[in-house]
C-alpha cells in the first residue's frame, strides 16, 4: 500500500460515509428550509427505512421482544434487496405524507421548541415500539447479491463493491432531487416559498400541496438512507437517533435549505470522520465533526452555502 | 361596468374615524387616483379594499359581488392585484423566474395537474412571463438576478408580477416612492403605456400631483376620511374645496 492508495481509500470510504449523511441531510434541509419545520423525527424515518428494508429483504430470526414472546420466530418476507431498494422509498414517502398531514401541519405556526418536542417524542415512540416488538439486539443486514464482494480498483486494489454502490445510488438520487428543484414548476414554487411563503400565497398559489410533496421526498430519502446504510452496519433501534445529530450538523454546515450545501457538508463530515478513524484517531472522530461544525459556523454563521437571510 | 364600488365605507380606530362613509366607484378601463393630504385616510381605504382591514360598517363590492368577508388572497384571485409599497420580489431568483412564478399563479394557482413538468414546457406560462417582462421593459434583463436590478427596475418587476396575474384591476400604492426623477418619469410612462396596451383599470394612491394629473382619468380627493371632491383632473384642479384642503398648508 502506498500513501496515495491510503489517501484514495480514505477518500472513497469518506464519500461513502458522507453519502449517508447527504441522503439524510438533503431531506432534513429542504424540510427545514421550505417548511421551516424542525424535524427531530427524521432519524426515525431512517430507522423505519432500515427495518422496512430488513423486513422486505430477508427473514430475520427473532430471539426476544414481544413478537418472539408471541411465538413469531422470524421477521420478514424475503423479497430480496432490490425489492427493498424500490419499495422502501415509496412506503416511507407515504409515511412522510401522513406525518406532514397529521403531525407537522398543525405545528408550522408554532415555535421551534414545540416542533422539536413533538417530533422528538414521535422519534422515541417509533424507536421504543420497534425495540418492544422486535427486541433490541442488532441484526445484520444482508448485502445485495449484485453488489457483494470486492471490486479491484486501480491504485487502491480491492474495495467493497457495495460501498461504491452507496455512493452511486446517493449521487443519482441527489441529482434527481436537485433537477426537480431547479428545473420544474414544482421546484420554482418551492424555491419561492422558501424565500417568501407569504408572498407566494398572496399571489394566489396554494402551497399546501407542494409542501406535502417536499415532506414526502425528504422522508423517502431518509428511508433510502436506512436501506443503503443497513448493510454497512448492523440495524438496531438506536440507529435513528445516532444518525440524527450528524444529519443536523450537515444541514447547518451546508446552509439551511441548500441541496448543494448538504452535499458538500455531508462529504466533508464523512471524509473527516473516516480520515480520523483510519489514521488511528477513532476516539477523536466524534469530536472532529463537532469541531468542524464549530469552525464553519464561527466563520460563516449561515453555513457554507447558506444565504445571508435565513431561518433562525 | 362598475368594477369596484364602496358604499358608506367606514373605518373607525377607537374614537378616530379614518374613513368616513366613503362612496366611490371605479369603472372598467378607468384610471382613478385617490389623493389627499397626509392622514386623509388613503392607506386605510386601500387596506379596506384589499381586505387587510375589516370595515366598521359599509360595503365593498368587486365586479358586483360583496368582498367583505373574503380573505386577502381570495380578493387577488377575484382579479384585484396590488403593487405593493415595499418592493415585493423574490430577490434571489432571476427576473424571468420572478415573472414565471406570477404567471404560474395566474394560470395554475392550485397546482392540481402537471405538477412535475419542466418549467419551460408549458407555453402559456412561459409566454405570459415573457409578455409581462416585455411590457414592463425588463425582457432584456430576464436572466439577471432580481436583487441586482436598480431600484427603479425592481419596482418595474414588481409591477410586472402584479400584471402577470392578469388582474381586472390593479391597485398601486405610491408606485414612484423613493425613485429618482428619471425613474419616476419612466415609471409614469410605463403605467400610461400599460394602461393603453392592456386596457388596464387602476386605482392609484400617490402624493405627487404632477403624476396624478398626468395619468388619471378621474381623481377622488379625500380629506379627513371623507370625499371632498371627485371628477376629471381639470375639475378637481379648479375645485375650491381641494385648493383649500391642500393650500390650507397640511402638505404639498
Amino acid at each position: 500500500m502506498t500513501v496515495l492508495a491510503d489517501i484514495l481509500t480514505i477518500l472513497l470510504n469518506g464519500l461513502q460515509q458522507g453519502a449517508i449523511y447527504v441522503l439524510l441531510a438533503v431531506g432534513l434541509s429542504i424540510i427545514l428550509g421550505t417548511l421551516k419545520f424542525v424535524n427531530f423525527a427524521h432519524g426515525a424515518l431512517y430507522l423505519i427505512g432500515a427495518y422496512l428494508g430488513l423486513f422486505i429483504t430477508g427473514q430475520v430470526p427473532l430471539s426476544n421482544g414481544q413478537f418472539a414472546d408471541w411465538g413469531i420466530e422470524t421477521y420478514g418476507i424475503g423479497l430480496g434487496f432490490t425489492a427493498a431498494l424500490i419499495l422502501v422509498p415509496i412506503i416511507v414517502f407515504i409515511i412522510g405524507i401522513l406525518m406532514e398531514r397529521f403531525v407537522a401541519q398543525s405545528f408550522y405556526d408554532r415555535p421551534d421548541t414545540d416542533q422539536i418536542l413533538v417530533t422528538f417524542g414521535l422519534a422515541v415512540i417509533v424507536q421504543e415500539l420497534l425495540r418492544a416488538l422486535l427486541g433490541g439486539n442488532s441484526q445484520p443486514f444482508p448485502q445485495p447479491g449484485w453488489a457483494s464482494g470486492p471490486i479491484a480498483l486501480p491504485i487502491i486494489g480491492n474495495f467493497p463493491r457495495w460501498r461504491l454502490g452507496v455512493i452511486a445510488i446517493t449521487a443519482v438520487l441527489v441529482m434527481g432531487v436537485y433537477a426537480l428543484v431547479e428545473y420544474t414548476d414544482f421546484g420554482l414554487i418551492v424555491q419561492a416559498g422558501t424565500l417568501d411563503g407569504e408572498m407566494v400565497r398572496l399571489l394566489g398559489i396554494r402551497l399546501s400541496r407542494p409542501y406535502l410533496v417536499v415532506f414526502g421526498i425528504g422522508a423517502a430519502l431518509a428511508g433510502v438512507a436506512g436501506v443503503v446504510g443497513g448493510p454497512l452496519a448492523n440495524v438496531n433501534p438506536n440507529i435513528g437517533t445516532e444518525q440524527l445529530v450528524p444529519a443536523f450538523l450537515t444541514v447547518v454546515i451546508g446552509g439551511v435549505g441548500k441541496i448543494e450545501g448538504a452535499v458538500v457538508a455531508g462529504l466533508m463530515l464523512g471524509t473527516l470522520q473516516v480520515a480520523l478513524i483510519q489514521t488511528g484517531y477513532a476516539a477523536w472522530s466524534q469530536v472532529g465533526i463537532y469541531a468542524l461544525a464549530a469552525v464553519v459556523l464561527l466563520v460563516r454563521p449561515q453555513g457554507l452555502l447558506g444565504s445571508e437571510v435565513d431561518v433562525a | 361596468m362598475t368594477l369596484l364600488q364602496t358604499e358608506q365605507l367606514t373605518k373607525q380606530f377607537g374614537g378616530l374615524t379614518a374613513v368616513d362613509e366613503v362612496n366611490m366607484e371605479v369603472e372598467q378601463g378607468e384610471g382613478v387616483s385617490l389623493i389627499g393630504p397626509n392622514g386623509a385616510g388613503k392607506s386605510t381605504f386601500i387596506n379596506l379594499v384589499t381586505r387587510r382591514l375589516e370595515p366598521s360598517h359599509g360595503d365593498i363590492s368587486f365586479k358586483g359581488e360583496s368582498i367583505v368577508g373574503m380573505d386577502p388572497h381570495q380578493v387577488v384571485q377575484e382579479g384585484m392585484s396590488k403593487s405593493f409599497q415595499t418592493a415585493s420580489i423574490f430577490p434571489e431568483l432571476s427576473v424571468k423566474e420572478n415573472a414565471t412564478i406570477a404567471a404560474l399563479a395566474a394560470e395554475h394557482g392550485s397546482f392540481r395537474f402537471n405538477f412535475f413538468r419542466h418549467r419551460n414546457s408549458y407555453p402559456a406560462v412561459d409566454e405570459l412571463a415573457d409578455d409581462v417582462l416585455r411590457s414592463v421593459g425588463l425582457y432584456g434583463e430576464r436572466e439577471a438576478q432580481a436583487d441586482s436590478l436598480d431600484y427603479g427596475n425592481k419596482r418595474r418587476l414588481e409591477l410586472g408580477i402584479a400584471l402577470a396575474a392578469e388582474p381586472d384591476m390593479l391597485l398601486m400604492d405610491e408606485p414612484t416612492a423613493g425613485m429618482s426623477p428619471d425613474e419616476t418619469q419612466s415609471t409614469v410612462d410605463l403605467i400610461k403605456r400599460v394602461k393603453e396596451e392592456l386596457d388596464l383599470t387602476f386605482l392609484l394612491v400617490e402624493h405627487d400631483m404632477e403624476i396624478v394629473f398626468d395619468i388619471s382619468d378621474r381623481i377622488v380627493v379625500l380629506n379627513r376620511g371623507s370625499v371632498i371632491a371627485a371628477g376629471t383632473p381639470e375639475e378637481v384642479q379648479n375645485d375650491p374645496a381641494v385648493q383649500e384642503a391642500y393650500l390650507g398648508g397640511v402638505e404639498e
